[in-house]
């Protein structure tokens, strides 16, 4: 059976985790990558990629490549997008699917109208654990989840500190709103919005309050209270602020109450699990929907998170920007 | 032999640092003169850490200062609040995020970036080396000069960071991280070249193996004697760091003081010191790092 053959656009934090992780899939081959920057595109040789290309537009005219990983900013989103879909590759697009409604849309056409597959990368779908979770919720354990809390807190863009741990410059686009879409509740948001429309359905209505510690433009914390299809009251809690990461779901069921947590591991036991499998475990769900994007595209299959989904989180996230609640 | 002020501030109000930075300059016997035009004040700012995190000074607490300033001094001067930008800082983001933006507006004070000020090139030599170093104008032409920095750990081998090194964020060249090989000189030589007529350390929150609330403000006319008292606090031997003792040997202050106010040992006490884990854990991971492992091994 013929390998499938991946590009990679975009080799910022999240590319060179797809860079590393498409290395070792299986019925797959990483051909190519594209990166405006030099040293990006050589340490993608180093890693054995034959074709670097500091262009995206040449990466997506190459005729060897069946599908294209996009890790570019947001901004560039619809346009990468678009394109990729016009030379007939495959997408897998990052998260956020883009910065409004608007664009999310254009991108759904497009791919729609070249009939190309379009995932959306949200890789808590493929963790282990909040997988088992959604088996718990549809086979009753919990009862009916009355409450939820979903929690995304981390540094963000702005990195924190670490011991003996120099800091690295932050990317412009991220200081600028029409860039980015907004803060950490487009950014992580997206995250914990479709975890919990995967748990408990669409969301019917959404309020968020938003704080600026930093005084940014845009938000640099968020709480939404969102109601869903279930009767399950969310609450959504992402930020921008913390030198610990962490993204945790809880939730209180008629039944039972759980709680779930994704952190970052110490790096010893990093260090343990690089060297024995290749790949940190707390990565292991990257390497899952990656895993899950090629066998949808050998076997002709829809995958999910589809077009679709990305548009929904986003449709909520405008909502809750629009129904902010001021608190004195 | 000069004199430092140790003040503790019961709580971080903007009162209570005004009268801690009373305090503290009363204790040196320090009065502002009267009649200066400009007075520049040099916070600590690192990245876009802010100061909860005990990385960059308060600028409720350089807000504290100004009051105190427009308090003794009847000339009315302008204050002009400076800082550099750094290998992964731009000011303008700095001033923005850390809060200094809103405090200047508030206070009706400047912000320059010294990396866009006009700059002249000056020769200062530090023992048998030569250094050609930009001077940014507003520290030139400024009446008073006003260093508020913070005690920390610093990554590099220069150890600890108080009062000398922060005048390494006036060197208005933004890719200090390169003149990393030569810290000590260049530290040294900086000061030489911008010689600050007043140090106060922002303590409130220290950045130790952990930030920690400490309540210290200190105060000297002295850079090398308050970095002595800063080192000593953190449990670290003044004559293990190169910086201080070339820069008393160059004649930028003294390495002997006489403690004013509450005692040393007091916040030495409280300070979060590295531990024996935490020293063989740096160790490692510098030597990950050195060793270009760190991305392979998925800790960098």
């Amino acid at each position: 059976m013929r390998k499938l053959r991946l590009g990679i656009i975009g080799l910022g934090y999240i590319g060179n985790v797809h860079l590393r992780h498409s290395l070792k899939l299986n019925n797959a081959s990483l051909v190519a990558v594209s990166d405006m920057s030099k040293r990006a595109l050589k340490n993608a040789r180093n890693a054995g990629v034959k074709k670097t290309f500091d262009n995206y537009e040449q990466l997506l005219k190459d005729p060897e490549i069946d599908a294209v990983i996009i890790a570019l900013p947001t901004h560039l989103h619809l346009q990468c997008a678009r394109l990729a879909a016009e030379e007939r590759k495959h997408i897998f697009l990052e998260k956020p699917m883009a910065r409004t409604v608007q664009e999310s849309q254009e991108i759904i056409s497009a791919a729609e109208r070249n009939c190309v597959k379009l995932m959306i990368g949200y890789q808590f779908r493929f963790n282990p654990t909040f997988r088992n979770l959604k088996e718990r919720i549809n086979a009753g354990t919990l009862g009916d989840v009355e409450i939820a809390y979903a929690t995304n807190i981390s540094s963000g863009p702005f990195f924190h500190r670490m011991q003996d741990y120099a800091p690295t410059p932050v990317p412009e686009w991220w200081f600028n709103k029409e860039l980015t879409g907004g803060g950490p509740l487009i950014d992580l948001g997206s995250h914990m919005i479709n975890l919990l429309r995967w748990y408990f359905g669409e969301i019917t209505d959404i309020k968020s309050h938003l704080s600026y510690r930093f005084n940014l433009d845009f938000e640099d914390s968020a709480t939404c209270l969102a109601k869903f299809e279930s009767g399950t009251l969310g609450i959504i809690s992402v930020g921008w602020f913390s030198e610990v990461s962490n993204v945790q779901v809880e939730l209180f069921g008629t039944n039972q109450q759980t709680r779930i947590q994704h952190r970052a591991p110490n790096s010893l036991l990093t260090a343990v699990q690089m060297l024995t499998m290749g790949r940190s475990k707390f990565y292991e769900s990257h390497f899952n929907e990656l895993q899950y994007f090629v066998k949808c595209l050998m076997k002709d299959r829809p995958p999910s998170p589809s077009g679709q989904d990305g548009l929904r989180d986003l449709e909520a996230i405008t909502r809750a920007y629009k129904n902010e609640i001021r608190l004195g | 032999m000069s004199l430092v002020s140790f003040v503790k501030v019961a709580q971080q109000n903007h009162d209570e640092f005004k009268q801690s930075i009373i305090d503290s300059l009363n204790l040196i016997g320090y009065s502002f003169p009267k009649n200066v035009r400009s007075i520049v004040i040099k916070p600590n700012m690192c990245y876009y850490w802010d100061y909860s995190t005990g990385q960059t000074t308060d600028p409720k607490f350089v807000a504290a200062l100004i009051d105190v300033i427009r308090g003794e001094v009847q000339s009315k001067p302008n204050i002009i609040i400076v800082e550099a930008d750094a290998s992964a800082m731009k000011c303008s983001h700095a001033f923005r995020l850390l809060g200094y933006e809103k405090m200047a507006k508030k206070y009706d004070v400047k912000l320059v970036n010294l990396t866009e000020d006009k700059s002249d090139l000056v020769k200062v030599t530090v023992g048998d080396q030569s250094f050609h170093l930009m001077v940014p104008r507003t520290i030139q032409n400024a009446d008073l000069k006003i260093n508020v920095a913070k005690i920390k750990y610093a990554m590099e081998k220069i150890k600890i960071t108080c009062a000398l090194k922060n005048i390494f964020g006036c060197n208005p060249y933004p890719k200090k991280s390169r003149c990393h090989s030569r810290l000590d000189e260049i530290i040294v030589a900086l000061n030489k070249a911008m010689r600050f007529d007043l140090c106060l350390i922002d303590g409130n929150i220290v950045s130790g193996i952990q930030p920690r609330r400490l309540g210290l403000v200190m105060a000297s006319t002295d850079p090398v004697a308050i970095d002595v008292a800063a080192t000593k606090i953190a449990g670290v031997n003044p004559k293990k760091i190169k910086y201080i003792q070339l820069a008393a040997k160059e004649g930028l202050g003294n390495t002997f003081f006489i403690a004013k106010g509450m005692s040393l040992g007091y916040f030495k006490e409280r300070y979060p010191k590295k531990d024996v884990r935490t020293k063989l854990m740096a160790r490692a991971y510098g030597l990950v790092v050195r060793m270009k492992l760190g991305k392979r091994l998925g800790i960098e």
